[in-house]
């Protein structure tokens, strides 16, 4: 789904203003009210990205906060705006750790201006499944949390290590950089492809996999930024074996 | 010591709890019936009458002189309200063990046949909570804790206080109800804390998940293990509890249900075909475990009574606006910070998901705001009214700091981080059931409201609903019926 969307919007490039459709900036983000469900959007270089609708967390995309900054990355996609805002998919935002008192912008709804309706899609933005006994997790920027998805793929690594008799999980974690639209670079912190692979070994085990059948390694040199497809070297990837 | 006296009144089996008199009271009937400012309240017991006499729930089994029910009274909704202390204190001359210096005063050093010296507890329903600081579970806490005021001396005190021989810190918090516990028990689907992304704790004995929903910083994961604590706490109790008692004290607790069951206003809350969610019949009768849907809303359906009395339909508009009613949520930890978006334009639901209760199906700990400033109850921070302590938490660089409050957070009680060290729970508490309310004022971790209208007032004010006024008496009458 991912590749195949890139793929297209390579060949048909709508927004001349910049060159190719990866974006990838920090701002504060911003909250639209609208007669439905609120929007987030983000504004960067003089226009406005949307970047999705309030949901819940059994939704792919867990919105910014305010009083916090936000890294966006994400694919331009052809097309009307949405709430007031060129579509941003797939998108990943990361929630800046410190507190950003400037970021506060709230819009009132407005006529013209609407929410999308509601769908829902895979949880593509974190997790990657390739099998029953392959998973890969992805993470927000500098941040080692596992969202519903990520928990919810680890049961399902469990009971298929259980049913099939596997032998070990591997369990492989990652940290990555970004290569940001203004042609900067941000790289996660040092020590953390450690953290994330340990505290999903340690999740293994508390879901009843042995200690000694779980095996960590962690790639602490970053995956180097490119652009496009940054946010999904921030990973730790599971092999029932 | 008989703990309860029993005696019949028109309506039916009223307890008088505390009477001087010891004639009758050593069975605790299937159903009790108990009146309370704006109804009656029903106590349930499932498995039948209990006879507390000897039963280690009732029966002084500590040093002190205190049973369990000595705070966790039947007419209470099994907490304990303002009033029943107040009316203890005038009926003992404080001579009742519930003001036992240990947690019954502001500070055990201060002399204790003074009524100021008990003032959080006369004044606001609170018990001190001292907490071995650092937690004996998280040596390396991400913060450090200053003392900056402390009304009750007791957080500077060489004794007890924080760099005293106790080293703990004191926080003062009202007692939870012992009722309707299947509820607060029952763990989420997952095994996972979905807010954090962590496994729930777990049972020690059975190894399975538990629901880290009781007690206002979830430290004790099971009934056992909040009885020993509570045992060796509010009870001095030196030498025990036997296995034997510890069955039988969790046993009744979770046998035992509450709620209105007949409301000055509404009437009959019970019976017919009225609201399916009311009673302690119906908290025994409906499962725990089930999240807020349209198919099955939190207190189920109201319609019934949107075409009944004028006080009928005033409630089914309250339920109508906790469940639907949208506000703006900000700026609170564990709910906008765990990818719902801050803001998140949601209703009372959000939090006060889980069918039945009011509760979380998730571990229910958020800083909702009423402990941490600047959203905290207290009109002042560290003024010669002010009755609680203040805490300064810095958090080290290193960490995560709290998601809106920052790395410098002045708190009346940190709640939850006081068990994890984790800056992000500074000033989460447990969210408590909504049930029995009318039986138990003030409102609150920190008995800063002393009616629902008061705790109403709170959300309208963190959360700029502007409800008006017959809103917000919606709101209190529904609340109250529960
Ligand atoms: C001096 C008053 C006092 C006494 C005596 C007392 N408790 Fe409590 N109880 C409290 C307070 C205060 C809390 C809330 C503590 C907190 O949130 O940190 C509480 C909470 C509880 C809870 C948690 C309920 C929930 O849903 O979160 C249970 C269960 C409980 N007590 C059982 C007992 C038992 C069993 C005993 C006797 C062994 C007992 N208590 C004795 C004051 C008391
Ligand atoms: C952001 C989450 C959140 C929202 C939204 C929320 N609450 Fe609460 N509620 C809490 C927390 C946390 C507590 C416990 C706080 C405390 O005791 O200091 C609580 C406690 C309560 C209590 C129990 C008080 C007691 O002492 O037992 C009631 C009743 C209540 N809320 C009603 C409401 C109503 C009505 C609304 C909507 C107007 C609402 N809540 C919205 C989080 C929330």
């Amino acid at each position: 789904m991912r590749i195949l969307l890139a793929g297209l919007l390579a060949v048909s490039p709508v927004w001349p203003q910049m060159a190719g459709s990866h974006r990838a900036f920090v701002v504060c983000p911003e909250i639209r009210d609208t007669k439905t469900s609120p929007c987030w959007l983000a504004e960067y270089s003089g226009e406005t990205y949307f970047l999705g609708i309030q949901g819940g967390v059994a939704e792919d995309f867990y919105p910014p906060q305010l009083e916090h900054q936000v890294l966006v990355e994400g694919e331009v996609v052809a097309g009307p705006r949405v709430c007031g805002g060129i579509p941003l998919k797939p998108v990943k935002v990361s929630v800046m750790q410190e507190i950003d008192a400037s970021c506060h912008t709230m819009l009132p709804a407005q006529d013209g201006i609407e929410a999308p309706p509601r769908v829902r899609v895979a949880p593509d933005s974190w997790v990657k499944t390739e099998g029953p006994g392959l998973s890969t997790l992805y993470f927000d920027f500098d941040n080692d949390f596992l969202s519903l998805h990520a928990s919810g793929a680890l049961i399902q690594a469990v009971a298929y290590f259980k049913k099939s008799g596997a032998a070990r999980i591997e369990v492989a974690g990652y940290r990555g950089a970004t290569l940001l639209s203004s042609g900067a670079t941000l790289t996660e912190k040092a020590g953390l492809a450690r953290v994330r692979a340990e505290k999903v070994a340690e999740t293994l085990v508390g879901l009843g996999v042995p200690r000694a059948a779980v095996s960590v390694q962690a790639v602490d040199n970053p995956v180097p930024a490119k652009g496009a497809g940054d946010a999904w070297n921030r990973r730790v990837v599971v092999s029932v074996k | 010591m008989r703990f309860l006296v029993f005696c019949l009144v028109a309506l039916g089996a009223l307890w008088m709890a505390w009477a001087q008199d010891a004639r009758v009271g050593e069975l605790l009937p299937r159903e009790a019936t108990f009146e309370n400012p704006s109804g009656r309240l029903t106590v349930l017991n499932a498995d039948g009458p209990v006879a507390t006499k000897g039963h280690p729930f009732f029966e002084p089994v500590g040093t002190n002189g205190r049973a369990c029910v000595t705070c966790h009274q039947p007419a209470n909704a099994m907490s304990v309200s303002g009033d029943a202390i107040r009316e203890r204190w005038r009926a003992s001359g404080g001579k009742d063990p519930i003001f036992a210096a240990i947690d019954g005063s502001n500070n055990p050093s201060l002399p204790q046949d003074q009524e100021a010296s008990h003032s959080l507890l006369l004044k606001r329903g609170l018990f001190r909570i001292a907490l071995q600081w650092p937690p004996a579970r998280n040596a390396e806490p991400e913060f450090t804790i200053e003392v900056v005021s402390d009304p009750t001396g007791v957080n500077r005190d060489p004794r007890w206080g924080l760099t005293g021989v106790a080293h703990a810190v004191s926080v003062f918090r009202r007692p939870r109800p012992v009722a309707n516990l299947k509820y607060v028990l029952e763990p989420d689907s997952t095994p996972f804390n979905v807010k954090l992304g962590v496994l729930l704790d777990k049972d020690p004995e059975t190894g399975l998940p538990v629901s880290m929903n009781m007690m206002a910083d979830a430290r004790a994961g099971t009934l056992k293990i909040q009885a020993e604590d509570a045992y060796r706490t509010h009870l001095e109790g030196k030498k025990g509890l036997t296995p034997g008692e510890l069955a039988q004290i969790t046993a009744f607790e979770k046998q035992v249900y509450v709620a209105q069951t007949w409301d000055r206003g509404a009437k009959e809350l019970t019976g017919g075909d009225g609201p399916g969610a009311l009673g302690p019949a119906n908290l025994l009768k409906e499962q725990a475990g089930v999240l807020n849907s349209p198919a099955k809303p939190v207190f189920l359906s109201f319609a019934a009574w949107q075409k009944d009395t004028e006080f009928r339909q005033s409630v089914a508009r309250g339920n109508d606006i906790f469940l639907n009613r949208q506000f703006w949520v900000k700026n609170v930890g564990h709910i906008n910070s765990i990818g719902l978006g801050n803001p998140a334009k949601r209703s009372c639901a959000v939090c006060h998901n889980a069918v039945m209760s009011g509760m979380d199906r998730a571990p229910g700990w958020v800083d909702l705001g009423t402990t941490n400033y600047p959203t905290w109850t207290e009109p002042d921070v560290a003024s010669t009214t002010a009755e609680l302590p203040v805490f300064k938490v810095t958090c080290r660089a290193e960490a995560k700091p709290h998601p809106f409050l920052g790395r410098v957070i002045y708190t009346s009680d940190p709640g939850r981080a006081l068990i994890t060290g984790k800056c992000a729970d500074i000033g989460a508490i447990t969210m408590g059931q909504f049930r029995g309310l009318a039986a138990r004022a003030p409102y609150f971790v920190n008995g800063s409201a002393k009616t629902l209208m008061e705790l109403v007032d709170y959300y309208d004010r963190r959360f700029d609903m502007r409800l008006t006024g017959q809103e917000k008496q919606d709101l209190v009458n529904f609340l109250g019926v529960l």
